[in-house]
């Protein structure tokens, strides 16, 4: 079930609003006074978020992914917003050379990262590639088309984008306020805080299986984080983690837990943690050689 | 309930985890003011220039020393 | 993939998030491609100082964007100056007569009083033009040209450098030449080094006063030229700070001496028996050491710099200087400016000679050469206007105070101020539009 439930709370010298959504807390920080101003922004950000979620979910019937994922052959109508989400995850298939590739989802059914030592059979993941490939996939401005048990998954970039598009009606209610949109700590900040005071919030640090939480400041931009400490698989001492080469079906081995990065927008920083991992254990020197601000966990 | 640590960090290890010094080409907002701007007030820097050129041993420095006039 | 193209992913990333988010590029980016109408400069400046020399000195400058960083800026510099300057004579207890430089009449300063010439009249103007430009990728070129003239002197000056950006235009790197003419011609002529000043009373006639002065004088005109080198180093720190280190070498060859400058040649009493024009070494080679830190704080900018300066003439000078910028409010800020300057004499200043002694290669007893500190006290009030204009007003208080770098003066000098401090008023306003 849904949890539709919000709060909203005076924490000294801002507001704080929370909800959640896209199975993630969800934290709205907001440097106003006026709490009626703060609500419309909590309010705004709740069914801006909920719009996205509904629309893009993989879980509900009826909605713009499951028409797409329906399709069967044929082409789908999409909309403005699905045309751009796609144009940026093409850009960024083919930034990749093809590592990331939202038609991979569909490895899902071979892999369940659960810490242990099982492993998909060959057999399992050989069967699911033919599935994945996103430049089997036609698109233009007006429709989309892919071939039969194609899938498409939003899950590299749904979230972070969603955080932008809050924080970008956050900045069109209140362009005079810093307002943080942290969704499970993929963060964006609309402008520096009035006394230029960083943003202070403690993200769960991904490294520690102890739900521990590392309190980081913010002043503006956004910043996320790609990798999840507590899935992967462990056999013959060799640690698999749960991001998958789409080309081969099997887990890149050799990469960091997690990466995070900073970036002028989240869904920005999200991607370059998610190429980052998927370089292995390359993924330092991807970073070093983007020039941009990243903490890495081994 | 398990005890939820915090670790504290701070701007020094911010800096120390980027590539270099520097910063981002967002973050410019403050550099980019007009006054931060190292040639800000060069009419300013100008007339001064000529009035110590002129009274002191010594010139230049902030740009070419050059030649000058007959006041000294 | 391959490191080429690996490079390119975030500003890729950069620019799909943008269409992505249907927002426009960076400002700084939208604003570096775009042409910027003429953006004018102007200044009006007075310098007064205390019984000397008075300057006005009046400035346009013009700078234009031509878009993508190809960048015009010009300045048109006029001014004039009127009063008295130190002639580099000592002051006696008795009134003292002095031939004017141009030998054409005398002037008396009083007993105990400094030496002042009040013929100093002069009119200058200054043009000057610089072009920038972006040529490859990072690297930037400027080039410019710069002259200068006077009633009885002329500066031309050309100047190049090469700019170099690294780490996303956090650090740039910056190497300039400027070759500098210059050339005097002073109203009588050049004194001869070392020659006595004739005096009127001396002689019996005009002619033979003439004749004595003439031999004093070297024809025509003289020069000097002027290379300069200068290394660049521009480092933002952080979103609040950039640093600037530049190093400067300058080599100057010929004509340095002032041709309105003397020396008084004193006995052991401290008695003047005699004036001698000055003469200055014709080569100098100077090194500049300067660095420049930018803060900016959440209500101003912090500008502070320290200047390090030393040569072969052993004038070796500490500048520090530092301007602490307030916004009062939206559209007006105040800037008190403090700056403190010491140096050290040259080599040949001399405050005077002794009688007796064996006359040195080079001597100078100009106190712009010789062992002072000075300070400068300022607040500056700017008004930020509609369309990026702007008025400013400026007042300042500058004063020298020269220094007696270790010479025992003889007899009478004993009671008389050798080394009196220049006091001096700098008043300016200035409009951009």
């Amino acid at each position: 079930m849904q949890d539709l439930s919000s709060s909203l709370a005076w924490r000294g010298d801002h507001f704080c609003g929370r909800f959640r959504a896209m199975a993630s807390p969800c934290e709205l920080l907001i440097d106003c006074q006026d709490e009626i101003l703060a609500r419309r922004i909590l309010d705004s950000a709740i069914s801006e978020t909920r719009r996205i979620e509904q629309k893009y979910s993989r879980y509900l019937p009826d909605n713009m992914m499951a028409q797409i994922n329906n399709g069967q052959g044929q082409p789908v109508a999409i909309d403005d917003e699905t045309y751009r989400l796609l144009q940026f995850a093409n850009t960024c298939y083919e930034l990749s050379d093809g590592l990331f590739d939202i038609t991979s989802g569909v490895l899902r059914r071979a892999w369940k990262f659960d810490g242990s030592d099982r492993l998909s059979s060959a057999e399992k993941v050989q069967a699911l590639l033919p599935l994945i490939g996103w430049h089997k996939v036609n698109l233009d401005e007006k429709t989309l088309s892919m071939p039969p048990g194609f899938e498409l998954d939003f899950g590299g970039i749904g979230k972070e984008y969603a955080v932008d598009a809050v924080a970008k009606l956050a900045m069109q209610i209140a362009p005079k306020h810093s307002v943080l949109v942290n969704f499970g700590g993929d963060i964006q900040v609309t402008q520096p805080r009035a006394a230029q005071q960083p943003w202070q919030i403690g993200i769960e640090d991904p490294n520690r299986d102890d739900h521990a939480l590392k309190l980081i400041q913010i002043r503006h931009g956004g910043l996320a984080t790609s990798g999840d400490a507590r899935r992967f698989l462990l056999k013959n001492g060799i640690r698999y983690g749960h991001i998958l080469n789409p080309k081969t079906g099997y887990p890149i081995v050799g990469a960091p837990r997690s990466v995070t990065v900073a970036a002028e927008h989240c869904i920005q920083a999200g991607m370059l943690a998610t190429l980052a991992l998927l370089q292995g254990p390359d993924a330092k020197d991807f970073l070093e050689a983007q020039g941009v601000c990243y903490w890495i966990c081994e | 309930m398990r005890i939820k640590k915090l670790f504290l960090v701070g701007l020094a290890l911010q800096l120390s985890a980027c590539a270099s010094l520097g910063v981002q080409p967002w973050e410019r907002d403050l550099l980019a003011k007009e006054e931060m701007s190292l040639s800000a007030d060069a009419v300013d820097a100008g007339l001064d220039d000529h009035i110590y050129f002129s009274k002191e041993g010594t010139s230049g420095g902030r740009a070419f020393a050059g030649g000058g006039c007959g006041c000294n | 993939m391959q490191l080429s193209r690996k490079k390119n992913i975030a500003g890729a990333l950069a620019a799909a998030t943008c269409s992505l988010l249907g927002q426009p590029a960076m400002a700084q980016e939208a604003q570096g491609s775009s042409e910027t109408p003429w953006q004018f400069d102007t200044a009006l400046l007075y310098y007064g100082e205390t019984d000397r020399v008075t300057a006005v000195e009046g400035v346009v400058g013009v700078s234009k964007d031509f878009g993508d960083e190809h960048i015009f800026s010009g300045k048109l510099v006029l001014d004039g100056l009127t009063g008295a300057s130190a002639t580099g004579a000592v002051p006696q207890p008795y009134a003292q007569t002095f031939t004017r430089p141009s030998g054409n009449g005398e002037y008396q300063i009083g007993a105990g009083e400094t030496p002042l010439d009040d013929t100093f009249r002069d009119t200058r103007v200054q043009i000057n033009g610089q072009w920038t430009q972006p040529i490859w990728n990072d690297y930037r070129i400027s080039t410019g040209g710069q002259l200068s003239k006077e009633y009885d002197y002329l500066s031309v000056s050309v100047n190049g450098s090469l700019a170099r950006d690294f780490n996303q235009r956090n650090t740039t790197v910056s190497a300039g030449l400027s070759y500098a003419f210059d050339s005097i011609d002073p109203e009588g002529g050049r004194p001869v080094g070392f020659s006595s000043m004739p005096l009127r009373g001396n002689y019996a006639s005009d002619d033979s006063f003439r004749q004595a002065f003439d031999a004093t004088r070297q024809d025509g005109s003289d020069s000097k030229n002027t290379l300069d080198l200068m290394l660049g180093l521009t480092q933002v720190i952080n979103r609040r700070t950039i640093m600037q280190f530049n190093y400067g070498l300058s080599l100057v060859d010929g004509y340095m001496t002032d041709p309105f400058k003397m020396l008084s040649v004193v006995d052991d009493g401290g008695i003047t028996s005699d004036l001698l024009y000055e003469q200055r070494p014709d080569s100098r080679v100077k090194h500049n050491f300067y660095w420049q830190t930018k803060y900016a704080m959440d209500n101003g900018v912090a500008d502070v710099s320290y200047r390090f300066s030393t040569d072969d003439w052993d004038i070796h000078s500490h500048t520090l200087d530092s301007k602490l910028r307030f916004d009062l409010s939206d559209n007006t800020y105040i800037q008190p400016h403090f700056r403190y300057y010491q140096q050290s004499a040259a080599e040949f200043y001399r405050p005077y000679l002794m009688q007796g002694d064996a006359l040195p290669d080079f001597a100078s007893a100009d106190y712009r050469i010789g062992e002072m500190t000075a300070y400068t006290l300022g607040l500056k009030y700017g008004i930020l206007l509609k369309e990026g204009r702007e008025l400013a007003f400026r007042l300042e208080y500058y004063q020298q105070d020269p220094k007696n770098a270790g010479f025992e003066a003889p007899g009478v000098l004993q009671d008389l101020d050798l080394y009196p401090s220049v006091k001096a008023v700098i008043a300016q306003v200035s409009y951009r539009f």
